[in-house]
């Protein structure tokens, strides 16, 4: 029986192997079958939110829900774009510091708000996320305010292909360091903590020390993510990082699951290209984005991330329902 | 002295206006414990359904406003019983179900009238003198409205039957539903009422100011500041926030942006948090 059990899970193991290495070939090929800049454009954006959300997944998991992380998203690209504009640095250098910066922010505002848990937390980071816009607007000679900050230097320039391999690159190390933090003790650590902050501090965790590492640590990549963005779309506009941006990062979070590390990267990328295919349907698209989210909390609990597991019990219980028909 | 009279007044509309929304989202969060992003776009639906009944229709304005809180507040019965019954005590999927209401009213209202700004006529058209000060009728009218309303809420809540039974779900469902209240038509109760009082904002605001498909996330965002500054569960603190908040944006755009009185608010409201992290009347939650 264990030895059954044991393969069917070396079975599993292998399976998945096998689709994360077709994943990457595609992935790395898919340069060569599509030719459509747009579709492209598309994707690349779509690697850059996977960063951003995988990251608000990280702080999720230490029980912090932000509701703000489109405005660190936001420090890090201005960051990066004022640097790069005005001092005329190379992004290579600006897009770590955007992110340092961003980190730095997270620490400062993290600390107080260590103290608050739950619902109040997801509010006061709402406010800071709208508090960030206000005053970027209110500099608006520094920013650009609603006009938009233009004229930053540009990572690749023209070659739509090269930008989209830097940002493949660029998520994959993201994703493989965001799921080594995790996963290591430090990580168990911050889930311990968002699991039960008494217990935790019972047994000597120092609770806010490791939930403001947790918010720092995602801040990081969210402001990587931004700054990315930055040297990307060369152009910085107000709405991009309002407070819908940052309510649509935990959408994706939360469609393709929160309690699996694959959960953002799918919720992302389905929530960002399905939309996208019925584009001819202009004014009308919302629907289609609206109807996916209804589909997934109806019917997958779990999210996208769980949907294979959940197609399993329906598998089994179909088999049951078969067999006890059977033997009645 | 005109000034300072028409800040006072506008401060007091808008305090009004924020707390009629602002408790219609504190009933849905204290009593089924959903998030309900989706109230500023009910509320901007309020204000285009008396718009449609008013301005296309021509029908009485008086008449349109209350067909509008009728719909919306039948909207609310179909809100409970579909969108937040089935996933109750699950916070994510509530905040994703908001979230689709949001998507799919905006985009309706988008489709069906168009992005264009528009507005609703005065309710009263008029402007009331009173020795060199001179004021427009339609904020004071929209005012009372707002006070009216606020205390037949309070009458309500403190001495109806339903009302306590509201405060006892509020307090501990499980407790309450061991007393034999029906916590569902309490849950429906409190959702139709928050929608009707979004709807009557709504349509005042949009005859005040002005009506776009985009307006409630602005309502929004000031309905969760009153309700997390004044702290989850009490619903006195919501009037003292609402006059707090309510007089920051009535008074400080005298002296500066926009923008600044936006951060401005915002700072205090996150100082204040961070010394009292309950909010200034509530409880801690888990």
């Amino acid at each position: 029986m264990a030895e059954r059990q044991f393969s069917i899970r070396g079975r599993r193991k292998l399976t998945r192997i096998t689709v994360y290495v077709v994943l990457i070939v595609i992935l790395l090929l898919l340069p060569l079958f599509i030719k459509s800049p747009y579709l492209i454009h598309i994707f690349i954006l779509t690697l850059i939110y996977i960063i951003a959300a995988s990251s608000l997944r990280l702080i999720a998991v230490s029980g912090q829900l932000s509701l703000g992380h489109a405005a660190f998203m936001s420090i890090g690209a201005y960051t990066a774009g004022i640097l790069g504009k005005l001092l005329g640095w190379t992004p290579w250098v600006t897009m770590p510091l955007g992110a340092l910066a961003t980190m730095a922010v997270a620490v400062l505002i993290g600390y107080p708000m260590a103290r608050l848990r739950a619902i109040y937390f997801s509010m006061v980071s709402l406010f800071f996320g709208i508090g960030v816009l206000a005053i970027n607007q209110a500099f608006e000679s520094f920013t650009g305010g609603y006009a938009g900050l233009i004229g930053i230097p540009p990572l690749f320039a023209g070659s739509k292909v090269a930008n989209y391999y830097f940002f493949l690159g660029l998520t994959g190390l993201s994703l493989l360091i965001l799921h080594r933090f995790e996963f290591c003790r430090i990580g168990t650590t911050i889930k311990a903590v968002a699991q039960s902050h008494v217990v935790a501090s019972s047994v000597g965790i120092n609770e806010s020390g490791y939930r403001i590492l947790a918010l720092a640590v995602g801040c990081f990549f969210a402001g990587l993510a931004g700054a990315g963005y930055a040297h990307y779309n060369l152009v910085l506009s107000h709405s991009t990082f309002n407070f819908l941006a940052s309510v649509y990062l935990l959408i994706y979070v939360l469609v393709g699951g929160i309690g699996s590390f694959a959960g953002p990267v799918i919720g992302t990328a389905v929530l960002i290209i399905i939309p996208e295919l019925f584009r001819v349907l202009k004014e009308f698209v919302p629907y289609i984005f609206a109807g996916i989210l209804l589909i997934v909390i109806f019917v997958m609990p779990q999210g996208l991330a769980g949907l294979p597991e959940q197609i399993r019990s329906w598998v089994r219980e179909w088999r049951k329902g078969k067999a006890v028909t059977h033997a009645s | 002295m005109e000034t300072a009279v028409n800040a006072t007044i506008s401060a007091l509309v808008l305090s009004s206006m924020y707390i009629v929304v602002a408790l219609g989202f504190a009933l849905l969060l204290s009593i089924m414990g959903v998030l309900n992003f989706a109230h500023g776009a009910i509320y901007m639906v309020g204000g285009y359904i008396c718009y449609q009944f008013a301005v296309e229709s021509g029908l009485n304005q008086w008449l349109s406003l209350l067909l509008s809180v009728i719909i919306v507040g039948s909207f609310g019965l179909f809100l409970e019983k579909f969108c937040f019954r089935p996933f109750l005590g699950d916070m994510y999927r509530t905040i994703v179900m908001a979230i689709a209401i949001i998507l799919i009213l905006e985009t309706t209202v988008n489709v069906l009238v168009g992005v264009h700004i528009r507005s609703l006529p005065a309710f009263v058209p008029g402007i009331l003198r009173a020795g060199a000060i001179s004021l427009s009728a339609e904020r004071l009218v929209t005012f009372a409205i707002g006070g009216v309303l606020l205390l037949a809420l309070t009458w309500f809540i403190r001495k109806a039957k339903a009302g306590q039974q509201m405060l006892a779900v509020a307090q501990d469902v499980e407790g309450a539903a061991l007393q034999g209240i029906d916590i569902h038509r309490i849950s429906a109760l409190a959702c139709v009422m928050g929608c009707g009082l979004a709807a009557v904002a709504g349509s005042l605001m949009g005859a005040v100011f002005e009506l776009s498909p985009f307006m409630g996330n602005y309502m929004l965002v000031k309905a969760i500041q009153l309700v997390i500054l004044s702290g989850i569960g009490s619903i006195g603190g919501i009037l003292v926030a609402g006059l707090i908040i309510g007089s920051i944006d009535a008074t400080l755009p005298l002296f500066t942006s926009g923008a600044v009185t936006q951060a401005i608010g915002l700072g205090i409201i996150i100082v204040l948090l961070l010394f009292r992290p309950q909010g200034l009347f509530g409880r801690e939650v888990a």
